[in-house]
């Protein structure tokens, strides 16, 4: 498939992939969320004296999320893009007297989202395996942090979305404190400091919702279909923008990113990059882009500008940084502005486009916050000063970190291109100025990037820096699964098909799969075409 | 005759106390007691709440209309049983003072709740205050009689304002009953003459429930007391006034012009400055004191949306927060050595540890435990009253006090434990016994399950709003 034909067929026109809808299961979803909190209370449970099952734990760990991993693969399998409805909805009455229902379900975004976190959460358990210390707590909080994300992420009632979104901050704040580089205590009181603002923001905005919708149901289908005025529309949307931009990060709410990803062990950095703070894009499309159009149109605006000076602020902190993880920490908040750019572009394709660098970005974001880690723990410093000419001596990590700059920048064969090719298309149209302004921090960011590459890895070699030494396999396992995914959703956008046929070969393609529900959640925004009939 | 088992649970919880601190004062039990008695209480209060779940829903008034027997007695006089089954059994009885009274007290100031909870006239409500804080009185005395006699102090002082207030209000509305005084004040219309006795009223429920800005007295006696006369003063003790409270206001409920205001200030203080004070201290057992303080605070302000749903959620909050309140001091053990007690603790006493951990989380309102689920339906009912303002500031409360926990669980989990050589009287480990084991099990599968499960919970809470006349 030609990368114009994949673009085009995100648009919403999506066609059924053959095989698909064969397997369905009325729990599967729940046992993306269950599954490893039981895990996690088991490894909690299980006797270890003096570490002697240490190995084990790790094993545990690692094969749940394989298991996780093999399951969303038959979810995603599985999908029927071509309906526009939730599909492996779990309804469950569960707090009647208030209206909440364990309510769960994804679409194509949905399904995005969960791919992202499932490859997320399997890095991660890869990048931790040289933890030493604690073992037992570390991965029954890491397996805890995965529940919570895919909590969220296929939560379709909206106490327990916030319920799932709050919990995240609590095992993440700890595996910080306990694991974390010198400066983990202003790490992890950042971070609880600035995403409790945001949870705070988002209940106060979902209880506006739930009063101004009737008050009898917290259920998506219900909040998120009630008729606003406008004026409730904004009051709501912007609670729910603060809630995004503590998360996501947005600048001027990014204050916790640099120490959090620079501080925290790598495993916890990949899942804090690529998958958690997702969930603040996930946010906005479903709320404020989505569900309130009138909001969606005024605000955009705004939003252009948020992600415009979130690029361009990671740009320049980038560059000015001397330590490497500093600037891994600014180059991971990229993906998310431009992400927000495709969302204030309120058209199809640029929505389609910001579902798509949910996935990338997270991707991306992930990949450069773990190299650089891997780097600096291998190379034994973090100062820019001191890591020179490396390249020779760490093929493996310079590679990776070649990738990840590329993706960064979204440079074609990775699917950042695709995700940035159609978030620019659809925002160069509506948000002309935003558009201009996050092209020009993401060549910023790209002289921040070619900075780190020729300093780091080009430059003549420091003979008074300490000794170096490649990534370890399991490191290299992460970080090959991360940018491996990259160049597979950026090589086969559709998916591989059976020569000569359009049958899908295993997958049917991440662009196939996402376009489920993306015109139901673009239908505001779909210009209405001459002979009257919308797009 | 068959009608009089609702007041079953009642008569077993005062049987059962006279009759441990008789035999402990004559001496009829043996040393050997301290391994099987605190187990053989614990069952007793079982099967008291398995009593009043199986006869507690049978509706109807005794004794000349003076106890009543409706949907909100039923939540409160089970959420306390519950607490002082779950307390007893958790308690590291080599910590306590005098097993005897320490086994009698939680029973005693239980039946306190449970006669507010029960009680359809304002002597009812005065008389069941008074037992409630008694018990803690007796408990703190066993260790530091003179931390008991500022109590009896403060308690003292909280009394007069209650009784003067209660005093003011029968002799303004001629009627000692709860829905007589309801039916009278529904024809009047707010009047200075009344808010002031209002005022007075909830004053001494502030000092009685150690609520922000009333919380001094209590918090310092508190902390000198043993691990469960600690867990009595901030949660068995706050649930009496609470109820006291709830059904007083629901009376009011007529004028909230009245009190409204003033229980919004309480709670914003509570909320805010509990969370903050728990940040501030680095001690578990006053960490505990401030959580409580800021949930509780959450609970006021339920109490203040003077409507059906927010007192529900209180009510369902409160159900949380007695559990959590009561047993977390009595899970932490003797630990009084400040924050080095229970470093490593979660290696050492596992068990215990997590439930310390759950039951701060939990006071704190951290998902998705018990706690959050009560804080949000309280947090629902403030967004439907319009005060944004203040469920703004419980939110940022909540954020602080989670903020102070994660520190807790830090030390829990992460650091390593003292030596044993460095490790006083003041930090000793709690012992380990199968009853403690399996009570702080139990423990934290109420925490746990209690809003997982919470859909039983949260209807009887309702029913029980809407048995004191909400709508």
């Amino acid at each position: 498939m030609t990368l114009l034909a994949a673009i085009v067929q995100a648009s919403p026109t999506p066609a059924p992939v053959p095989g698909a809808g064969i397997f369905t299961s009325p729990f599967l979803l729940s046992l993306l969320i269950w599954l490893p909190v039981f895990i996690a209370v088991a490894i909690a449970l299980m006797p270890n004296p003096r570490g002697r099952y240490d190995v084990l734990m790790k094993q545990i760990a690692f094969f749940t999320m394989l298991g996780l991993m093999f399951i969303l693969f038959i979810a995603y399998n599985q999908f029927e893009n071509f309906l526009p409805t939730m599909q492996y909805e779990e309804k469950v009455p569960w707090l009647p007297a208030i209206g909440v229902t364990y309510h769960l379900g994804v679409d194509g975004p949905g399904l995005v989202m969960l791919m992202l976190s499932g490859l997320i959460g399997l890095a991660s358990v890869l990048a931790s395996l040289g933890v030493r210390e604690r073992v037992r707590a570390y991965f029954s909080l890491l397996l805890l942090t995965q529940a919570s994300v895919n909590g969220a992420i296929v939560a379709r009632d909206m106490f327990v979305f916030v319920m799932f979104w709050a919990a995240a901050a609590v095992p993440l704040a700890v595996l910080i404190l306990g694991w974390g580089g010198p400066r983990r205590t202003t790490a992890a009181w950042r971070l609880l400091g600035y995403w409790g603002l945001g949870t705070a923001a988002l209940v106060v905005g979902v209880l506006a919702l739930y009063t101004l919708a009737g008050g009898r149901s917290f259920d998506m289908d219900v909040l998120l279909k009630a008729t606003l005025t406008p004026r409730n529309q904004v009051v709501i949307s912007i609670a729910m923008i603060v809630a995004a931009a503590t998360r996501l990060p947005l600048f001027p709410l990014h204050g916790w990113v640099r120490d959090v990803l620079a501080e925290a062990p790598v495993g916890v950095a990949v899942i804090v990059a690529g998958a958690a703070t997702r969930l603040g894009a996930f946010l906005l499309l479903r709320t404020v882009i989505a569900a309130e159009p009138a909001a969606g149109h005024l605000l955009s605006p705004l939003l252009a500008a948020l992600a415009a000076m979130t690029v361009g602020y990671a740009g320049l902190a980038a560059l000015r940084t001397v330590d490497v993880r500093h600037m891994a920490a600014y180059l991971a908040m990229v993906p998310g502005g431009i992400t927000v750019l495709g969302l204030a572009a309120i058209s199809p394709l640029g929505i389609a486009g910001s579902v798509l660098s949910l996935f990338t970005g997270g991707l991306a974001a992930a990949l450069i916050a773990g190299v650089c880690a891997t780097l600096a723990e291998r190379a034994q410093s973090r100062s820019l000063a001191v890591l020179s000419g490396l390249a020779p001596r760490m093929p493996n990590v310079a590679w990776l970190l070649i990738i990840a700059a590329l993706a960064l920048l979204g440079v074609p064969i990775l699917s950042s291109f695709t995700a940035e090719v159609m978030t620019f298309f659809g925002a160069f149209k509506n948000q002309p100025i935003g558009a201009f302004a996050v092209a020009a921090g993401l060549a910023v960011t790209a002289v921040a990037l070619a900075t780190l590459l020729r300093r780091v890895l080009f430059g003549s070699p420091n003979p008074d820096a300490p000794g170096v030494s490649d990534a370890s396999l399991g490191e290299t396992w992460f970080l090959g699964l991360l940018a491996g995914a990259l160049l597979w959703v950026g090589m086969f956008p559709g998916g591989p098909k059976i020569p000569g046929t359009e049958f899908p070969l295993f997958d049917p393609g991440l662009l196939n799969q996402m376009t489920a529900g993306i015109s139901d959640l673009a239908s505001p925004y779909t210009p209405p075409t001459p002979g009257g009939v919308t797009q | 005759m068959t009608r009089y088992f609702v007041l079953l649970p009642e008569a077993l919880l005062v049987a059962l106390a006279v009759a441990v601190m008789v035999a402990g004062r004559f001496g009829w039990l043996q040393a050997t007691s301290r391994r099987w008695l605190p187990l053989a209480v614990s069952v007793v209060v079982l099967v008291a709440l398995g009593v009043e779940l199986w006869a507690g829903a049978l509706v109807g008034t005794f004794f000349g209309g003076a106890l009543v027997s409706d949907r909100f007695a039923l939540f409160a006089k089970a959420a306390v049983l519950l607490t002082a089954a779950v307390a007893i059994a958790t308690t590291d009885w080599t910590a306590e003072d005098s097993l005897f009274l320490g086994l009698a007290m939680p029973l005693l100031a239980a039946f306190g709740v449970m006669v507010a909870a029960s009680s359809a006239d304002l002597v009812g409500l005065w008389a069941g205050l008074e037992v409630a804080g008694a018990a803690s009185v007796v408990m703190v005395a066993l260790r530091r009689p003179d931390l008991s006699l500022r109590l009896l102090v403060a308690g003292g002082i909280a009394s007069a304002l209650v009784l003067v207030g209660l005093a003011f209000v029968y002799a303004t509305t001629g009627n000692p009953n709860l829905s007589g005084i309801r039916a009278v004040i529904g024809n009047e219309a707010p009047a200075l003459p009344l808010a002031i006795p209002v005022l007075l009223l909830l004053g001494g429920l502030a000092v009685r429930a150690g609520i922000a800005p009333f919380h001094v007295a209590g918090l310092q006696v508190g902390l000198g007391a043993s691990p469960l006369g600690a867990g009595l003063i901030f949660g068995t003790a706050a649930v009496a006034a609470a109820t006291v409270g709830m059904k007083l206001t629901a009376a009011l409920v007529a004028i909230p012009d009245v009190y409204v205001p003033w229980v919004n200030v309480v709670s914003a203080l509570a909320m805010v400055g509990g969370g903050a004070a728990a940040l501030a201290v680095r001690s578990p057992r006053p960490r505990l004191a401030y959580l409580a303080v800021s949930q509780l605070g959450w609970v006021a302000a339920g109490v203040g949306t003077h409507f059906r749903s927010g007192i529900g959620g209180s009510l369902f909050l409160l159900g949380a927060f007695a559990v959590a309140a009561t047993c977390g001091p009595a899970l932490l053990g003797r630990a009084e050595g400040g924050e080095p007690a229970i470093h490593g603790f979660g290696t050492l006493r596992p068990v215990r540890a997590a439930g310390l951990a759950l039951a701060m989380l939990s006071l704190a309102g951290a998902p998705p435990l018990a706690g959050f689920f009560g804080e949000l339906a309280v947090a629902m009912a403030l967004a439907q009253s319009g005060s944004y303002v203040l469920l703004g500031l419980g939110l940022l409360g909540s954020v602080l006090a989670i903020a102070a926990v994660v520190g807790t669980l830090r030390v829990l989990y992460i650091q390593s434990p003292l030596e044993e050589s460095r490790r006083g009287a003041a930090a000793a480990l709690p012992a380990v016994t199968a009853l403690s084991t399996a009570g702080a099990v139990v423990f934290c599968i109420v925490i746990a399950g209690y809003g997982v499960f919470g859909n039983p919970i949260m209807g009887l809470a309702d029913q029980g709003a809407e048995a004191l006349g909400l709508r």
